[in-house]
């Protein structure tokens, strides 16, 4: 409680370090301002100083990918057998069973669904008992019903042969950098990497590697899957207690021994959270995987019926990956906690009732792909969609306008070029200009005689950057507000680093495009941390929101984005404003979720000691839990700022022109450079905004003494 | 040049109908299935003609832009509708090393174009001239395109054809890329549904040009001069102020296929497929559900004396 009454008393101080930073920033943008007749090198980056980094990073690329090519194509030809023979036991292909008589061709026989099932509902009842059992019965059923059987298991074989791989890369990645301190924030930064570059940016590289087939989207779920599972080895083996790692020490065991039989044994819940997490990694990547093609699994049927915009089709197709995720989700989950056994007879019995039941109706068993009963439920959805459409396109059209009109346009070319006789009703003038910044600059006066100075000049660069527009804004500027931000949340070591990344993409000629990146993102982070915040508190201070929001938040997370772009688009045609939904649909997730963790969870002593003092409700809300909540709410806002930009990428579908685009212009033709130079570009927008935010957050969490 | 040489090629190849060897009757002869209806019928049109002649064939999925690479590893055989007007620089490339090789032209007759769905016409009178269009641009503004009209272009990575007619014919229309197919598909649904306004660059042979009643806008001929000659054509100071210029619809294959499978090389060479028999194929599978299999199945049973010949011609 005292550091929180503490904190305002910093900004009585002469000059903070957030106003010094400020001030840095206000007068690099008025110079800037003032400058832009006379130098339009300081608005935008002259086309003859950017380097040809694309063709540089291309060129090495080849090389370098053509180097280790044959040793690659040996792993994919080793990953074929697995991959195949996961494929023959789910029933995705047929047994290679060579026909006796070689004049007849046979029924090829595939393992039957029913087998399956049994398999699935079993391992539920040994994890979790009924419910388990239950809901990987109920699960799989559905699926089987959707008529997309064939398709799953091969989606289910891709999984069960990448996580395999993402759990060894991982355990072995955090096992390296547990035993080797030295190599750790090395260790940590490519995990970021991992994470926040952009899959379809090494798409093709990978296509290059390892060849055409189902294991190029092997590799890629397996690349996006393994750091969560590093993140939690390192995290569990840290957390091991120093009196048991020293009992082990003491009982004389090799390093080796100590590891293997003490600590990792130890560490083994949060590691299984790994195991967890690493799980429905591998599966949210299987839709990207399809773009390729290969083998014919779910992703493919979801783009197919994209490409036809038959909503009601891909969200069906999209719900049987959302069921397998839950399943898989929930089953996994009970690995993470200590679990009572389970009967094993009743596995057993599970499993021989079937088999026999399988015997008795072979011939009656019907073909899982000829299953269409739940066509109608897919129609009734479409024609739904178009029912809404028809009815509500009116005022949708004018929610779009006035969106875009008043809030996207300003924001992406500032209010000196979205003021138009067309949109306002009137035109733009510099008097307009000059008075805006009169105006921002008395409300700085003025709060700045109150004692808030920083907030002052933030207010004053927040009109700058609407006036001028994000997509507008001089490059010094940039690098200026983004070392001046870094710096008061992380020192001097954060300012460079953001710095030095940030002129990589502007030499690389890669610039413009990051901006709008960079603005698009930024709007729907902002809407999200707005919007999302308030959901998070509803469900927080009141159940009953919670209860209709989690499974809401559960499929906006798991099922494939692509099957929200048709909506979106049938309501709001092709452009940003449907970029814009897309992302936050997705990027919400995380700020609902957080903010309502971190408030509900204020430890009991806080909460009795305020209300023993006598305070109301909302005081205990504002005083108590917001400021405890903070960090949390602050890697929420991390969390939407990575989903973000993950999403850029598939909102490029809908025609938003970033480097989202790009990524796309350089897979559809293979080049390398320009993919990997636009998506490590999105991983360093990425990168620094993830930095910064964790820095105050950890600013946060030393001034509350966590 | 080369690409007449090889059609001339696959024409002598035609006309001496010798029977070519088998070759490798037990390895399965993979054949590409991209993204769209139209390409899935003409594929299995094919691999069935390769299956009554004896061969193994299997289908697998692949990304039109992505597959060449596949193909000149030899990991696919053989890819039978390329789209001149969208085929990605690897194409080039692969053709280049010799690794992927043309086996000539699949006989679709395409048209690209400026489109509308029907009603639009009672929103612009005087379609589907294109001059219509200059006065109607209001018809076709929205936000982000004020004050002209808006045209939903193709995809980025399809390159930007309608934007270029634009600016030839000095049409007060800003092209919006589109980003993919599906969100092509999702305009001229929510236009048809909604009776709004829209201007599209389309293609056909395509289901939903039937289903969404799509028209295409008359522009002057797209003649090679057109693309090289400003003065040629209504605008004298532009180039590209006139129609599409004829899209090409081709097949290619592995440059091993033709030692490998001799006879099959030659039936895929010769296969050809005419949009009268390819889309009422590709109406009863989108519009009416049918299956792939079972949809070329009734068609290769019903026009036998269509495809026949050219199976008959490599084996016997």
């Amino acid at each position: 409680m005292t550091a929180v009454t503490d904190l305002p008393s910093q900004h009585a101080s002469h000059l903070t370090v957030g106003a010094k930073a400020a001030l840095i920033t206000v007068v690099v943008g008025a110079i800037c301002l003032a400058l832009e007749g006379v130098a339009p090198w300081l608005v935008k980056w002259p086309t003859a100083w950017e380097l040809p980094a694309t063709q540089w990073v291309g060129a090495f690329l080849d090389w370098f990918l053509n180097g280790i090519k044959p040793a690659m194509r040996l792993f994919s030809d080793l990953m074929a057998y697995p991959m195949y023979w996961a494929n023959v036991l789910l029933g995705s292909q047929p047994w290679p069973i060579e026909p006796i008589d070689l004049s007849e061709p046979i029924e090829p026989i595939v393992t039957p669904w029913p087998l399956v099932i049994a398999v699935v509902t079993a391992i539920g009842w040994y994890l979790g008992g009924l419910p388990m059992a239950t809901l990987g019965f109920l699960g799989l059923s559905f699926v089987l019903a959707s008529g997309y059987w064939t398709e799953s298991m091969s989606t289910l074989a891709l999984v069960s042969v990448s996580v395999p791989v993402a759990l060894v890369v991982g355990g072995a990645i955090g096992i390296l950098a547990n035993e080797v301190p030295r190599v750790k924030s090395f260790v940590q930064a490519v995990l970021d990497v991992m994470q926040t570059v952009p899959t379809f940016a090494y798409l093709t590289p990978l296509l290059l590697l390892f060849g055409f087939g189902p294991v190029v989207g092997l590799i890629a779920s397996a690349i996006y899957a393994a750091p969560p599972m590093a993140r939690n080895v390192m995290l569990g083996l840290e957390r091991v207690e120093p009196e048991i790692k020293e009992a082990a020490i003491m009982s004389g065991g090799t390093r080796f021994q100590q590891l293997f039989q003490v600590e990792i044994p130890a560490a083994a819940t949060q590691i299984m959270v790994g195991v967890n997490q690493c799980l429905m990694a591998a599966l949210s990547m299987v839709i990207i995987a399809a773009v390729i093609g290969g083998f014919n699994d779910i992703g493919w049927e979801v783009l197919l019926t994209m490409r036809k915009a038959q909503f009601g089709e891909s969200l069906l197709a999209g719900l049987v990956i959302v069921v397998f995720a839950v399943v898989i989700d929930r089953m996994s989950g009970t690995l993470a906690t200590e679990r009572k056994r389970y009967d094993q007879r009743v596995v057993w019995a599970i499993l021989v009732f079937t088999a026999l039941f399988t015997a008795a109706f072979w011939a009656w068993l019907p073909n899982p792909s000829e299953l269409t009963l739940l066509d109608p439920v897919a129609e009734a959805v479409d024609s739904g969609l178009t029912a809404f459409t028809q009815a509500n396109g009116p005022w949708l059209d004018a929610l779009k306008n006035n969106s875009l009109f008043y809030v996207l346009l300003p924001l992406r070319i500032g209010l000196d070029q979205a003021v138009l006789p067309f949109t306002w009703g009137f035109q733009w003038t510099p008097g307009m200009s000059f008075g805006l910044f009169a105006v921002g600059a008395a409300i700085a006066a003025l709060m700045a005689w109150r004692g808030h100075l920083t907030g002052g000049l933030v207010v004053l660069i927040l009109i700058g950057m609407l006036e001028t527009g994000i997509s507008n804004l001089p490059w010094p500027f940039v690098l200026t507000g983004a070392a001046a931000l870094s710096f008061v949340a992380g020192g001097w070591r954060l300012a460079a680093l953001s710095v030095g990344l940030l002129c990589t993409i502007l030499v690389s000629g890669l610039w413009e495009r990051a901006l709008l990146s960079l603005y698009l993102s930024g709007a729907a982070v902002f809407s999200c941390a707005v919007v999302g915040g308030l959901i998070g508190l509803a469900s927080a201070v009141w159940e009953p929101v919670w209860k209709v929001v989690r499974p809401i938040c559960d499929m906006l997370q798991t099922i494939p984005l692509f099957v929200f772009l048709i909506p979106v688009l049938m309501v709001f045609q092709i452009g940003e404003f449907s970029a814009f939904l897309a992302i936050c649909a997705y990027a919400i997730v995380p700020m609902i979720r957080y903010t309502r963790h971190g408030l509900v969870n204020t430890p009991e002593e806080m909460m009795e000691a305020a209300i023993s003092s006598g305070a109301t409700e909302w005081q205990i809300m504002r005083d108590v839990r917001a400021p405890y909540a903070a960090p949390t709410i602050l890697l929420g806002l991390n969390q939407t700022i990575l989903y973000a930009f993950a999403m850029l990428v598939i909102a490029a579908l809908i025609g938003t022109t970033g480097l989202g685009q790009s990524i796309y212009l350089a897979l559809g033709q293979a080049d390398v450079g320009l993919g990997i130079s636009a998506g490590a570009a999105m991983a360093i927008l990425a990168l620094v905004a993830d930095r910064i935010v964790q820095g105050f957050a950890e600013e946060q969490r030393k001034a509350l003494g966590l | 040049m080369k690409k007449l040489s090889v059609s001339l090629l696959a024409m002598m190849v035609a006309g001496s109908a010798y029977a070519a060897d088998m070759g490798a009757v037990d390895e399965p002869i993979k054949l590409a299935i991209n993204e769209w209806t139209g390409q899935h019928v003409t594929t299995h049109v094919a691999g069935e003609m390769l299956k009554a002649a004896g061969y193994n064939v299997e289908y697998v999925t692949a990304g039109m832009m992505n597959q060449f690479q596949a193909i000149a590893d030899g990991d696919i055989t053989a890819t039978l509708e390329i789209w001149s007007s969208n085929v990605s620089d690897e194409y080039a490339k692969k053709i280049d090393e010799g690794t992927v090789v043309e086996i000539g032209d699949l006989g679709l007759d395409a048209k690209e174009g400026i489109a509308y769905p029907a009603h639009v016409a009672d929103l612009c009178p005087g379609l589907p001239a294109w001059e219509a269009l200059k006065d109607c641009a209001q018809v076709f503004a929205t936000a982000e395109t004020l004050p002209g009209g808006r045209l939903v272009d193709y995809p980025a990575d399809w390159g930007t054809p309608g934007a270029d007619r634009m600016v030839g014919l000095e049409l007060p229309f800003k092209a919006v890329p589109a980003g993919s197919e599906g969100a092509l598909i999702a305009e001229l649904r929510a236009s048809t549904e909604r009776k709004s306004p829209l201007l599209i660059t389309f293609w056909q042979p395509h289901w939903a040009m039937s289903a969404y009643d799509v028209q295409f806008v008359d522009l002057p001929a797209g003649e090679e001069a057109c693309f090289n000659d400003p003065a040629w054509g209504p605008n004298p100071n532009a180039v590209n102020d006139c129609d599409f210029s004829p899209s090409r619809i081709f097949k290619a294959s592995w440059n091993g296929m033709e030692d490998k499978w001799p006879a099959a090389f030659e039936i895929l060479s010769n296969f050809e497929l005419a949009v009268e028999d390819q889309q009422p194929m590709m109406g009863a599978i989108d519009v009416d559900g049918g299956q792939v299999e079972e949809v070329v199945a009734a068609w290769m049973a019903e026009n036998e004396d269509k495809w026949r010949p050219v199976v008959d011609a490599a084996t016997q």
